[in-house]
């Protein structure tokens, strides 16, 4: 007996109607730690330590937590207000590195609102902080792609008056109607990435073009690699490289990703998400996997190294901006949305922090040097062949945790 | 205290071979020097006692014979071989702890063998000797018992077989005794005294209780101040004492100080520093001049040619017990000779004894201690105080 | 809600079976009342979350947000799969190592500083051993991957002295170092409080007895301390049984361990909370029948010595 067998039923049920949207975008919640600074480890820490004074705070009634609780205000009521300027203070909650002081600051001057920002730095840190109550002082969030899915599921989020947002059309195609969230109907992309191969290509040698360098060379990276510590992005990039789909939910295939990855077992110094900048530009490690984000930051400081996304495809990812039910001051939580939709604004953003951004018009703004560089805007051909991390139904997470498991403990 | 039954043991039970010999021995601690260059012989089949006043430097002189200490200067030999270098576990000797030191995860039985243990000795002896151990010490029935499920006065017992066992040449006592109550700690020198003679080892004690030390031994070394003020039996240091210390130390005492004006065949008249007027007739000879000890003394023992203007400083020495108390004054002239008035200040009721305090007209208060014969005298009371010259000692002053 | 007091009752005539009563009633609140704190306490931070993973650890396949199930033991049979075992072993063997380590290295050091070290040096030298304590273990660890990373310090004094350079960091010794490393001071700490109250005059006693400093050691020092030696392997056991962060770090890709799992069960790829909860109870289990032996043990021994 497995404990999938009792959940998969009601389950599935709950989901088949999303299930005719995106096949593979079924149930829970898959883990995307991301982005860089030895810093996100106290983060995890502090997390694993909060999420047992959650445990503490609320019993079995954790799952039948609502967000959306009546007194919350909805957006159709919120229709005449919006009329009001927003004012007071906006909490948001967001990745460590998505906002600098400058945005702050322009958006306070333009809208005499207060911003603080408070970061997490893994979806499921924030989920679990949400659903057990402990962030009701946000208006704003930026969950990744596939959480969105979860916190729909979960009825955390408002859906969107798209009438009160202006320039959803100025958005790149590819996210007018994004497999994660049809029709930006609950969230609108903030920021996005790419995950690839980080290494120095004088110390390899050569180019390095897909993950089968890894297989073809093992035998001399004996603890020269670093991969991500995510069991999605990992087996993923290996399903990849065997032909298969990122988010595929077959065991069957799963297992021979999981046969193939062994093949390499000797050559992964460790699991990294973080840290292993430094280690790569040590030369302790050859290559690394990493999310482009934190590949370009490193690159900036260390020009010799090079981030490519395998020619056999990789995941692209999306974080995006969502208002929770819960939301204090939703007027104040679109008046952000609304900045950060202006071109100007993203454009000065990816310029400051070197992030990707969704809006074709703020794409226009850059610099050709900018928009040329396939590291942070891959190039159609190479984003056709990625995919976006789906979350896949409960019993299939396990398949996936329990090769997770085994590898990391062979 | 002084109805000490004083044992006059003769060393005629001893052999003249010697077990331990200490040579010049110093012992100095952070530059403050425990030991000042004691010689001391110790013969086989003695019960050798070291007695003195806490800080006198008896334990470090025993610990230095253990081997826990090594003499800053000098030599300690046992059985004449030189004991240099040589760490406690590899001497002849064996040690009962002032606190017993058992240990406290090992049974009775346990502490007992573990000597015997570390000796791989045969299972058979193995039994058999701790077997006779703890026989000899009457604890064969608790050899199973932990130490914490004892008695003090068991664990002193096993204190005992656990040193025994081993059969030392030189068994060490450090203050075996101290821990005990007054009823078990005499019976407990009865057993020591009988063990001794069972045994016929050679047993060294460091005590600061003289009539134990007295009662037990067949020679006593009384030190003080690091050094070994006198050796000798016990008799002899009671009756006998060379300074003014052990005169103090063992037993009660009337110590008065004065100045010696004459010297005339044997007999000293002696001045207090109070004015009174003693006449001292010692059975030894005044020692002051001829004294180890350099002093202010300039004048020669038994010559007359002191002059009273140059009087040498000296100590009289009047047991309690040697004091008579009268209501009246003696009639015979020999008695009258050191007599004198004084008030009774302080009646002590001691049960088989009864011990006053007189004040003289000087100021001088004198112990005396009487059999509890007759009625007790009141408080106030005016009495007479009077000694024989031959109970007197006249000793040379502290350096 | 009226705040008038209520009226007392005639004191002179009341007095003495009022104030029995009162004494009665004293009698027995005042225990209460002198538990209630540290109860309350107990209850809220340690009695409720336990049983709250109780709770949850018979829910099979329990996640954060979603309707649970009906209750059963489907957590408990699925722990028993292998892969879960070998983890569990690994985490075993990774604290018995460190605490073996920690006791060899521990020992020495506890010994120096409580029996050898002149006294009034005591206080310092225990405060610098226990130092590191004040530094984040995040830190520690950290810093170890600086020294045994391929291009790291000791590697460097290995090419300095001429000699080939090693592999020691993303393995499983850099994983006993690291460890080691973090919970020596505990170890040093509960072991210098065992040595210190080691009656001195023992050693001594067993000297004079003819043991050599060895036969000392292990017939009369080791006994004497064992309730430190059971005491502080036991807490450096459970600690390092519990560490993730330096296995994570150092251990490279094969370090997966249960608390790691247990965290992965909870923030990671299934959120089975309900698995998470009985790896949980299954350790908090383990944990306390060692503490309960140490208990039973220490109790014996103090019975017995004091």
């Amino acid at each position: 007996m497995s404990s999938n067998q009792h959940h998969g039923f009601d389950g599935e049920c709950d989901r088949l109607p999303l299930a005719h949207l995106a096949p593979d975008h079924l149930a829970p919640h898959l883990p995307l730690p991301r982005f860089s600074a030895a810093r996100r480890r106290f983060l995890k820490t502090s997390a694993a330590i909060a999420s047992g004074f959650v445990l503490s705070n609320c019993a079995r009634n954790l799952s039948n937590v609502n967000l959306g609780s009546g007194d919350s205000p909805s957006p159709t009521s919120n229709a005449g207000v919006a009329k009001n300027p927003a004012s007071g203070k906006l909490y948001i909650y967001t990745w460590a590195n998505y906002t600098d002081d400058e945005l702050i600051k322009g958006f306070q001057e333009k809208t005499g609102i207060q911003v603080v920002a408070d970061p997490f730095d893994s979806n499921e840190t924030m989920m679990a902080k949400m659903q057990a109550g402990g962030g009701t002082a946000y208006s704003i969030i930026y969950p990744s792609d596939y959480t969105v899915i979860d916190m729909v599921e979960a009825g955390m989020l408002t859906p969107l008056d798209h009438s009160r947002l202006q320039g959803l059309d100025t958005l790149r195609p590819k996210w007018q109607n994004p497999v994660y969230d049809r029709g930006n109907a609950h969230s609108i992309p903030a920021v996005w990435g790419t995950t690839g191969l980080i290494y120095d290509p004088q110390k390899v040698g050569k180019e390095i073009d897909g993950w089968s360098y890894i297989w073809d060379n093992r035998k001399s990276l004996t603890r020269q690699i670093t991969l991500i510590d995510d069991v999605r992005e990992v087996m993923g990039a290996t399903l990849r490289t065997l032909g298969y789909s990122y988010n595929t939910t077959s065991p069957d295939q799963i297992k021979k990703a999981y046969s193939k990855l062994v093949q390499i077992k000797p050559t992964i110094a460790s699991f990294l998400t973080t840290g292993w900048e430094d280690q790569l530009a040590s030369g302790d490690v050859t290559v690394s996997m990493a999310y482009s984000q934190d590949a370009i930051k490193l690159i900036e400081e260390k020009p010799n190294l090079k981030y490519v996304v395998p020619k056999t495809g990789s995941s692209v990812w999306t974080d995006t901006m969502v208002i929770p039910k819960s939301a204090p001051n939703p007027d104040a939580a679109y008046a952000w949305m609304n900045y950060l939709l202006q071109p100007d604004i993203a454009a000065g953003l990816v310029q400051r922090l070197r992030t990707a951004t969704a809006n074709q018009a703020a794409f226009d703004l850059l610099p050709p040097e900018t928009q040329k560089d396939d590291r942070l805007f891959p190039t159609e051909a190479m984003l056709s062949k990625c995919e976006g991390v789906a979350p896949v139904p409960a019993r299939i997470a396990e398949v996936y945790d329990q090769y997770w498991t085994r590898l990391t403990s062979s | 205290m002084s109805q000490t039954v004083i044992r006059d043991y003769s060393v005629s039970g001893t052999d003249t071979r010697l077990d331990v010999e200490l040579r010049k021995v110093f012992k100095v601690y952070d530059g403050e020097t425990a030991v000042r260059g004691i010689d001391l012989d110790i013969h086989q089949g003695e019960f050798f006692s070291i007695l003195g006043p806490s800080g006198c430097g008896k334990t470090t002189t025993l610990r230095m014979i253990a081997g826990f200490e090594d003499p800053s200067g000098g030599e300690v030999m046992i059985r004449g071989k030189s004991m240099l270098g040589v760490p406690p576990y590899k001497r002849p000797v064996n040690t009962v702890f002032q606190s017993y030191a058992l240990f406290g995860h090992l049974t009775v039985w346990d502490n007992v063998a573990f000597s015997l243990r570390l000796k791989s000795c045969g299972n058979t002896e193995l039994r058999e000797r701790v077997g006779d151990a703890l026989q000899l010490v009457k604890m064969s029935d608790f050899a199973r018992r932990f130490p914490a499920q004892l008695s003090g006065g068991q664990q002193q017992r096993v204190a005992l077989a656990r040193a025994l066992v081993n059969h030392p040449t030189v068994l060490l006592l450090d203050e075996p005794l101290g821990a005990l109550d007054l009823k078990l700690r005499k019976e407990m020198q009865v057993e020591l005294s009988n063990l001794h003679h069972e045994l016929g080892l050679t047993f060294v004690m460091v005590t600061h209780d003289q009539e134990e030390a007295l009662s037990l031994s067949d020679r006593i070394a009384v030190m003080n101040n690091g050094k070994i003020e006198q050796i000798g039996t016990p008799s002899e240091i009671y009756e006998h004492p060379k300074t003014a210390f052990v005169a103090d130390f063992i037993g009660d005492t009337n110590l008065l100080k004065g100045q010696i004006e004459s010297i005339y065949a044997e007999t000293l008249q002696i001045v207090t520093d109070s004015g009174l007027h003693i006449v001292a007739k010692p059975k030894t000879l005044w020692n002051g001049a001829d004294s180890s000890s350099s002093n202010s003394s300039s004048s020669n023992s038994s010559s007359s040619n002191l002059s009273g203007s140059h009087a040498s400083e000296a100590f009289v020495s009047i047991r309690p017990e040697k004091v008579h108390l009268e209501l009246s004054p003696p009639a015979d002239s020999i008695s009258s000779r050191n007599c004198y008035a004084g008030k009774l200040k302080h009646v002590m009721y001691l049960g088989t004894h009864v011990s006053y305090q007189v004040e003289l007209a000087t100021g001088d208060r004198i112990a005396v201690l009487q059999p509890n014969r007759s009625s007790l005298m009141d408080l106030g009371t005016s009495v007479y105080v009077y000694w024989a010259a031959e109970d007197c000692l006249a000793l040379a002053p502290q350096e | 809600m009226s705040t008038s007091t209520p009226s007392s009752p005639p004191l002179a005539e009341s007095l003495p079976a009022s104030s029995q009563g009162w004494q009665k009633l004293t009698r027995l609140i005042e225990p209460i009342a002198l538990l209630v704190p540290s109860g309350v306490w107990l209850l809220l931070l340690l009695v409720a979350p336990t049983l709250l993973i109780l709770e949850l650890s018979f829910i099979p396949g329990f996640r954060l947000g979603q309707s649970a199930g009906d209750y059963g033991i489907g957590n408990y049979l699925e722990i028993f799969q292998p892969i879960y075992f070998q983890v569990i072993l690994r985490s075993v063997l990774f604290a018995i190592g460190c605490t073996v380590t920690c006791m060899l290295l521990g020992f020495p050091v506890a010994y120096w500083i409580a029996v050898m070290a002149p006294s009034r040096w005591r206080n310092l030298l225990l405060v610098a051993f226990v130092l590191p304590l004040w530094t984040s273990s995040l830190l520690r660890a950290y810093a170890w991957i600086t020294i045994l990373r391929p291009s790291g310090s000791l590697n460097s004094l290995l090419s300095a002295l001429h000699l080939p350079s090693q592999e020691w960091l993303n393995q499983t010794p850099a994983v006993y170092i690291g460890m080691a490393y973090s919970f020596l001071p505990y170890m040093v700490l509960i072991l210098y409080a065992s040595l210190e109250k080691l009656d001195k005059r023992l050693l001594e006693a067993a000297s004079d007895l003819g043991a050599t400093p060895q036969q000392t050691f292990w017939k009369v020092t080791v006994p004497q301390t064992l309730p430190g030696i059971a005491a502080g392997g036991l807490l450096v056991f459970i600690t390092s049984l519990g560490e993730f962060v330096v296995p994570e770090l150092l251990g490279g890709a094969s370090s997966m361990t249960i608390s790691r799992l247990i965290y992965n069960q909870f923030l990671g790829a299934t959120r089975n909370w309900g698995l998470g909860s009985s790896f949980s109870i299954l350790m908090i289990t383990g944990v306390s029948i060692a503490i309960a032996l140490l208990l039973k043990y220490g109790d014996r021994d103090s019975a017995l010595s004091g």
